[in-house]
């Protein structure tokens, strides 16, 4: 599964890990989480993530 | 040990959120009446776009759980930094070990005559956005003071509520901080597009109406009509409380390489921080410095903080825009510049001793990621400088 890193401050959702602060359990894929979701250090909307290769 | 946070604002709660993470329980003061919100979200609430329930990045059982005590509504009178406390406003005192300031910033009025009128309003808070929007029902035309990246986002909201808006910026062009003349001139005729217009070149003499604000008067006699007007004409450090206390303060509370202050065990972030005299007002920079701060309220190894690349990069009214490290480069001092601009893109590259040091890129964030990241690394890019520019020119395989 694919990483992405926020745009904004930097930071990088790992599916492996999920997102405990939000209660994204871990193995959730970026494209599912939900279109409200913001990133847990800056509050950037979800558009502002871009996939990491 | 007993660590004290006054301030809830990015700043002050990812020290927390780090402070917490090393086991320490944490107590955080603040005006705000709301837990943490993200700043920038407040032009999406503004629109009507977003719930008031739905800015507050973190759940009431995020504090709990991780032992950080936010009071709500309190203002703080004083510190004092000899006895270790400081002191509320209902003479309440806070004994610390170790103090974080991350008391931010607060929009600044420049001093045009009849900004006192109803209807002239600036955007800091979520009251300040529901004041906005209450006024903006009553409301046909707005007029933005303040063509910088909030007045811009402003603008836009103002544009979803139904109103019309002109955007009144001093200088030369748009976004002055981020984007150079090409690049503001390019952002114009995309805003433009939205039916926002914007005069360049104003500077607002005074608000005109009678008791209520019903346009603004330029200082060349012009009159932009408007019955609701935003002043976003950029921020000031929060200082009074260092100030008071006697702790080194310039434009912010000033603070070295550990983000302490002249007074021994009080440390300074975010917006209210002054480091090598810059404050930096901007979200990579608070998270920066608040780690650090962190780290070293903790106490248990030095961290340094060495200064961040300022970067924006955001959706300015839906278009892509972002502005990363040198992008005012000086002449006479060995930069080069690639530029390129084509179908609603602006793209601009500065290198120096043919590492990359800046870049604006417009319309099309695609390489803003890797970009970012060469920036930051200081990249030596100079074999590939002729191709740097291609479309199709492969950032990723650099890193």
């Amino acid at each position: 599964m694919d990483k992405w890193e926020c745009l904004v401050c930097g930071y990088v959702y790992d599916p492996a890990v999920g997102d405990p602060d939000s209660d994204i359990p871990p193995g959730t894929p970026f494209e599912d989480l939900p279109d409200d979701w913001v990133c847990p250090e800056c509050g950037a909307d979800k558009d502002m993530f871009e996939k990491l290769e | 040990m007993r660590f004290v946070i006054i301030g809830n604002g990015v700043a002050g709660v990812t020290a927390a959120r780090a402070l917490s993470d090393a086991g320490a329980e944490v107590e955080v003061y603040t005006e705000e009446a709301h837990h943490y919100y993200p700043r920038p979200r407040l032009q999406k609430f503004l629109a009507g776009e977003i719930e008031l329930e739905e800015l507050p990045l973190y759940p009431l059982s995020w504090y709990e759980k991780r032992g950080i005590a936010v009071h709500l509504g309190v203002e703080v009178a004083g510190l004092d930094p000899r006895a270790k406390r400081i002191v509320l406003t209902d003479d309440r005192q806070v004994p610390y070990d170790r103090l974080l300031l991350a008391t931010g910033s607060r929009p600044f009025v420049p001093p045009i005559e009849g900004v006192d009128k109803d209807g002239v309003f600036t955007l800091r808070t979520i009251e300040d956005a529901l004041a906005i929007r209450r006024w903006a029902e009553g409301a046909k035309r707005a007029v933005v003071v303040g063509g910088g990246l909030l007045g811009l986002e402003a603008a836009r909201a103002l544009t979803v509520l139904g109103l019309e808006v002109t955007v009144l910026e001093r200088g030369p062009h748009l976004l002055q901080r981020q984007l150079d003349a090409d690049g503001g001139a390019l952002m114009r005729e995309l805003i433009g597009a939205m039916g926002i217009e914007v005069v360049l070149e104003a500077s607002s003499q005074a608000i005109l109406g009678d008791g209520q604000a019903s346009g603004v008067l330029l200082q060349d006699g012009r009159r932009i009509e408007g019955g609701l007007i935003l002043i976003s004409a950029g921020v000031r450090s929060n200082v009074r409380l260092a100030q008071d206390a006697g702790l080194e303060v310039n434009r912010g509370v000033v603070v070295d390489e550990h983000l302490q202050t002249s007074a021994e065990d009080i440390y300074a972030a975010g917006d209210v921080a002054e480091f090598q005299g810059q404050v930096y007002g901007i979200i990579p920079a608070g998270l920066e410095q608040a780690r650090v701060a962190a780290a070293n309220m903790l106490g248990r190894e030095q961290a340094e903080y060495q200064g961040t690349i300022p970067s924006n990069t955001l959706q300015v009214v839906g278009i892509d825009c972002a502005s990363i490290g040198v992008v005012h480069p000086s002449e006479g001092e060995g930069y080069q510049e690639l530029r390129k601009s084509e179908a609603g893109v602006y793209k601009k590259l500065v290198l120096k001793d043919g590492r990359l040091v800046g870049a604006i890129l417009l319309g099309d964030r695609k390489d803003a990621a890797p970009i970012s990241r060469l920036i930051r690394r200081g990249a030596d890019v100079s074999r590939y400088a002729e191709r740097l520019l291609d479309d199709d020119f492969d950032w990723k395989g650099l890193l």
